[in-house]
C-alpha cells in the first residue's frame, strides 16, 4: 500500500520532470529548427520576390537577415515582436522604422536562444541588416547599456539611422520575466 | 540506520519500528523536497533580488560612485534656473544652465536634458563674465564643425543639439579652472488645456542607468562623439548621473499672465510659493531646499468660471509672413441641451484583434475591456462585435438593439474568443466602416488591437475613405502595442487612442473613454477662410471635440485677401460657427515658432510613414532655419570671439543627465524563455522521483 504510493509519487515526479526537461529542450529545438525553415522561405522570397510563410499555419514571416560577421551569427528577423514570433527568431518591433529604412530599427530576441550572442558582442562590432528590398545596411555598435523595461524611449523614433537590438538581462537569470533589458545601439555606417 | 532488527525486540515491535522508520524516511524525503523547492525559490528570488537592488535608484547611484572619488570633482556642476512666462495659451521658457568647473583643468561640459515633446527651441545665449554671445542656427553637421573648430582654436563655444524629439544635449567647450559659464536656451510651447484647467509640465525626472557587468570600467579614452553619452557612462562610471539633487540644483519660477482672473493655482508634486502680483498675474516659485529629483514639475491652474475665452486668435509677424495660433472652446451645453445629448442613442461596433500575437495576457485584457463596454449599453443603443485574425467574424450580421437577450449572447460569444492565426485588419475595418449612417444614432467604432501590422498606409487610406460620419477609437492592448499605428489610425478616424497596459487598468481606462465619447460637443470641425477656401492647419485634421476640449491649431496667414478664419462644425444637430479676425492687440510672440514646430512635427511624421528622406530633410531644414529652431537637422551654436585657452588640451566631462522616463506607452517586450527554469524544475523533479523510488525500494526490502 505505502510502497505503491511511494512508487506512484516517484512515477508522477519522473513524468513531471521528464515533461519539464522535454519542454525546455523543445524551446531550444523550436528556436533552431524555425531558423532553418525560415532560411528556406527567405531564399525563395529573395529569388522569387514573394515572402512565403515559412511553414503551413505560421503567423509570421521573415523580413530581414541579421548578420554579425565577428561572431559568425546569421539570424532571420521576423515581423511583429509577439511572444509567439520570438520563439522562432528575433523579431522586429512594429511601429519602429522598418529594416532598410531610415530611423531607429528595433529588433528584440530571447536572451537564452537567438540573442544569447549579444552578451559577448564587442563595443565596436559590425552588424549587417539585409532586407528583401534594399541593399544590406551596415551598422557599427555605438553603445551597450542596460535599462529598465519601462524605458521605452530606447524604441523611440530617432533622427539618425540606428539599429537597436534588445534582449532581457541578466543573461543567466533562471526565471523569465526579469525587469532589466540589455540594449545594443548601432549606428549606420554604410 | 540504526538496527531495525535490534535484539530483544518482538516481531510486532519490529513492524511498528519499520512503520516509524518509513514515516521518518518519508519525512526526510518530504524535507528534502521542501529543501529542494526552497533552494529553487531562493535561486530564483536571488536572481531577482540582485536586479531589484540595481533597480533602486539610490543603491544604483551609490554603486557607481565608489572607487572614483578623486576624479569626481572634475565633473562640472550645473545649476539650472528655469523661468517660465505664461501668456494666454503660450508658455515661453528660459532654461539657464550655470556650468561651474571646480577642478584645476579646462574641461568640456556635456549636459543631457529632456524638454517637453512639442518644445520649439529657438534661442541660445552664452554668457562669460559680462559678455553675451548669441547663438546662430546652422545645419547640424555645419554647427558641429563650427563648434569643433572653435574647440581646437581654444575658444569657448556652446552647442545645442536635438538627439530625440524630446531629448537635447548642451555641450560647452573650455570651461576654465574654477570658472562659471552661463548658457541659456529658450523655447515655446502651447499649454495643455482641458475641462477648464491649464497644465504646464517641466521634465525633471532622473532615470537611473545601469551598466552591464561585462563592461570594463578601467578602459581609457573618451569617445569623440558627444552623442555617445551612454558610452561615456560605460567607460567612466564616475560620471554616471548621481541621483542626488544637491549636486545640480534646479530652481523654477513661473509667471502666469492669463489675461483673465485666475482661479485655483496648484503645483502637483512640489511645495511652492504663490504670490499675486499687480495686473492680475501670479508668480509661482519653488520652496527652497527640497528634494525634487524624482518627479516632473507640474503646475495646474484654472481661470474664474465664465471668464474662460471661448475663442482666441493670436498672431505674429515673422520675416514678412504672418502666423496664427487659434483656440476655440466649444460652449458648454445648457441644461436642456445636456438632456438632449444624454438621450443621444449610440450605435457601437467593437472590433477585437484575436490574432496569434494577442495570445496570453493581451486577449484577456481585450476580453475584459469588451465585457466592460457591453455593460455600458442601454436598451435604446445598438451594438455589434467583430473579431478578426486570418478571417473576419462578426457576432451579428448587422448592429442589433442592446436588449438583455442580445447582450447575453454577446457576453457568451466574447468569453469564448481565442487568439490564433494571422492579422487581417482590412476586412474587419471595411465591415465596421460600412459608409452607412444609421439615422438618429451616433456611430462609433472601437478598435482593440496590439497593432502588429505591416500594411499601415493601406489601412490609413481605408479608414480615411470609408469613415463617413462614423468615428474610430483605438485601444492599444498588450505590453508594447504599436502606438504609432494606433495614434495615426485614431487621427484618421477622428477619434482618440487609449492605451491599456495592465488588466487592472481596464476598468478605469474604459470608464474614462466611455464617459468622454458619450456625446461629442462639436463634430465635423472645419477651418476655412472667409472666402471659403480651406486653411492649411497643423495638425492637419481637427478631431471631434468632447466636453471640455478646445481646438488648438497653428496656421499661416500669408494671404492678404482674406484674414478671417471661419470655424464651422455641427453642434448636436445644429450647424455652429465662429469667425475670427486678428485684431491689433492679438499679436503674441512665439506664434511663428509654434507654427514652425508643428509643421516640422508633421514632416517628421511623414518621414516615418513614407520616408523620402532627402526631400523631407530639405523642407525641415528650410523651416527650421527660417524660424531659428533646433530640429533633427539643425542645431544652435555660439562661439566666443577671443580664444581663452590657447594650449587647447581639453578634458571632456559629463554632467548629470536628467533623462526622461519612458514617454511612449508600454514597455520593452519580454525576451527570456522559461527553458532554464523548466530544465531546473524538471531535473529537481527527476531527482525527487529517484528519492521516492529508493524510498519505495527501501520499504519493500524492509517488508521482505
Amino acid at each position: 500500500m505505502k510502497r505503491s504510493l511511494l512508487w506512484g509519487i516517484a512515477l508522477l515526479l519522473a513524468v513531471l520532470g521528464g515533461w519539464q526537461v522535454a519542454s525546455a529542450a523543445w524551446i531550444h529545438t523550436k528556436a533552431a529548427a524555425a531558423q532553418t525553415l525560415i532560411a528556406w522561405s527567405w531564399g525563395e522570397a529573395h529569388d522569387g520576390g514573394i515572402s512565403r510563410r515559412p511553414w503551413p499555419g505560421a503567423d509570421t514571416r521573415p523580413i530581414a537577415r541579421l548578420i554579425v560577421p565577428s561572431q559568425g551569427i546569421e539570424l532571420y528577423v521576423l515581423a511583429d515582436a509577439s511572444a509567439r514570433a520570438l520563439a522562432f527568431g528575433p523579431a522586429h518591433v512594429s511601429g519602429t522604422a522598418r529594416p532598410g529604412s531610415w530611423g531607429n530599427v528595433v529588433i528584440v530576441g530571447h536572451r537564452d536562444t537567438h540573442f544569447a550572442f549579444l552578451r559577448d558582442i564587442s563595443p565596436d562590432a559590425e552588424i549587417l541588416l539585409e532586407s528583401s528590398k534594399a541593399a544590406p545596411a551596415r551598422y557599427r555598435v555605438r553603445e551597450i547599456t542596460v535599462v529598465d523595461k519601462s524605458e521605452t524611449r530606447m524604441m523611440d523614433p530617432a533622427d539618425a539611422a540606428e539599429l537597436t537590438l534588445i534582449t532581457c538581462y541578466p543573461f543567466d537569470a533562471i526565471a523569465p520575466g526579469t525587469p532589466l533589458r540589455y540594449v545594443v545601439i548601432a549606428e549606420r555606417v554604410a | 540506520m540504526d538496527g531495525k532488527g535490534g535484539r530483544g525486540i518482538t516481531y510486532g515491535q519490529v513492524g511498528d519500528f519499520i512503520d516509524l522508520a518509513c514515516r521518518a524516511f518519508m519525512g526526510g524525503v518530504a524535507a528534502a523536497l521542501l529543501f529542494a523547492m526552497a533552494a529553487l525559490v531562493l535561486t530564483i528570488s536571488s536572481a531577482q533580488a540582485a536586479t531589484v537592488s540595481l533597480n533602486d535608484p539610490k543603491t544604483g547611484a551609490l554603486l557607481f560612485r565608489t572607487g572614483a572619488a578623486g576624479q569626481y570633482e572634475l565633473a562640472p556642476k550645473v545649476e539650472t534656473d528655469v523661468a517660465i512666462q505664461v501668456s494666454g495659451l503660450i508658455a515661453r521658457t528660459r532654461v539657464t544652465q550655470l556650468f561651474h568647473n571646480p577642478g584645476g583643468e579646462y574641461v568640456e561640459g556635456i549636459y543631457v536634458f529632456p524638454l517637453p515633446e512639442k518644445a520649439a527651441v529657438d534661442q541660445l545665449k552664452m554668457q562669460i563674465g559680462e559678455r553675451v554671445i548669441e547663438g546662430v542656427i546652422q545645419e547640424k553637421e555645419e554647427a558641429r564643425k563650427t563648434y569643433e573648430k572653435a574647440k581646437t582654436e581654444g575658444r569657448k563655444a556652446a552647442l545645442v543639439e536635438q538627439q530625440r524629439p524630446n531629448l537635447f544635449t548642451n555641450s560647452v567647450a573650455h570651461i576654465g579652472p574654477n570658472e562659471m559659464v552661463r548658457i541659456s536656451i529658450e523655447y515655446q510651447q502651447t499649454l495643455a488645456y482641458e475641462s477648464g484647467e491649464y497644465r504646464l509640465r517641466f521634465p525633471l525626472a532622473v532615470t537611473p542607468r545601469y551598466l552591464p557587468k561585462s563592461s570594463d570600467p578601467a578602459k581609457e579614452g573618451m569617445p569623440d562623439e558627444p552623442k555617445a553619452i551612454e558610452a561615456v557612462f560605460i567607460q567612466h562610471p564616475q560620471y554616471m548621473p548621481v541621483c542626488d539633487d544637491t549636486v545640480n540644483p534646479v530652481d523654477i519660477a513661473v509667471i502666469i499672465d492669463a489675461g483673465v482672473p485666475l482661479g485655483r493655482v496648484e503645483s502637483s508634486y512640489h511645495d511652492t510659493v504663490i504670490e499675486k502680483r499687480s495686473g492680475g498675474s501670479v508668480m509661482v516659485s519653488l520652496v527652497k531646499d527640497q528634494e525634487e529629483a524624482d518627479r516632473d514639475f507640474e503646475l495646474v491652474w484654472s481661470v474664474v468660471p465664465g471668464s474662460a475665452p471661448q475663442a482666441a486668435l493670436f498672431t505674429e509677424n515673422v520675416a514678412g509672413a504672418e502666423y496664427a495660433l487659434l483656440m476655440v472652446t466649444p460652449p458648454q451645453p445648457a441644461a436642456s441641451e445636456k438632456a438632449l445629448l444624454d438621450r443621444f442613442a449610440r450605435e457601437t461596433v467593437l472590433i477585437v484583434d484575436t490574432s496569434g500575437s494577442m495570445a496570453g495576457v493581451s486577449i484577456e485584457q481585450a476580453k475584459s475591456a469588451l465585457l466592460y463596454a457591453l455593460g455600458t449599453f442601454s436598451a435604446n443603443d445598438r451594438f455589434n462585435v467583430v473579431e478578426f485574425n486570418s478571417i473576419m467574424r462578426p457576432l451579428f450580421a448587422d448592429a442589433l438593439p442592446a436588449t438583455a437577450e442580445n447582450l447575453k449572447a454577446a457576453t457568451q460569444w466574447v468569453k469564448a474568443l481565442r487568439a490564433t492565426g494571422g492579422t487581417e485588419m482590412a476586412p474587419a475595418l471595411t465591415f465596421a466602416l460600412n459608409g452607412r449612417d444609421t439615422p438618429g444614432y451616433l456611430r462609433q467604432v472601437i478598435f482593440m488591437t496590439d497593432g502588429g501590422v505591416s500594411n499601415e498606409d493601406e489601412l490609413f487610406r481605408l479608414i480615411a475613405q470609408r469613415l463617413g460620419s462614423t468615428r474610430l477609437f483605438t485601444i492599444g492592448i498588450g505590453s508594447a502595442p504599436n502606438s504609432h499605428f494606433m495614434t495615426k489610425a485614431a487621427q484618421f478616424g477622428r477619434g482618440t487612442f487609449t492605451y491599456i497596459g495592465d488588466v487592472r487598468e481596464v476598468e478605469s481606462k474604459m470608464a474614462g473613454l466611455f464617459a468622454k465619447i458619450e456625446a461629442p460637443v462639436l463634430k465635423d470641425v472645419q477651418l476655412r477662410w472667409s472666402d471659403g477656401s480651406p486653411v492649411e492647419t497643423f495638425p492637419a485634421r481637427v478631431p471631434d471635440l468632447y466636453l471640455g476640449e478646445p481646438i488648438v491649431v497653428s496656421a499661416a496667414l500669408d494671404r492678404s485677401a482674406s484674414r478671417t478664419i471661419v470655424v464651422s462644425a455641427m453642434r448636436g444637430n445644429q450647424p455652429w460657427s465662429v469667425a475670427l479676425t486678428p485684431s491689433a492687440d492679438s499679436s503674441a510672440s512665439g506664434v511663428g515658432a509654434l507654427w514652425a514646430r508643428a509643421k516640422i512635427a508633421t514632416l517628421m511624421d511623414a518621414l516615418r510613414t513614407d520616408g523620402n528622406a532627402p526631400d523631407i530633410r530639405a523642407q525641415v531644414v528650410k523651416v527650421a532655419l527660417e524660424h531659428h529652431l533646433v530640429s533633427a537637422y539643425t542645431s544652435l551654436v555660439a562661439v566666443d570671439v577671443t580664444p581663452t585657452h590657447v594650449d587647447g588640451k581639453l578634458r571632456k566631462a559629463l554632467v548629470k543627465a536628467n533623462l526622461p522616463k519612458g514617454t511612449q506607452v508600454g514597455q520593452i517586450p519580454q525576451t527570456g524563455t522559461s527553458a532554464a527554469l523548466q530544465l531546473l524544475v524538471g531535473l529537481l523533479a527527476i531527482g525527487a522521483a529517484a528519492l521516492f523510488a529508493s524510498a519505495a525500494r527501501a520499504s519493500r526490502q524492509a517488508r521482505a
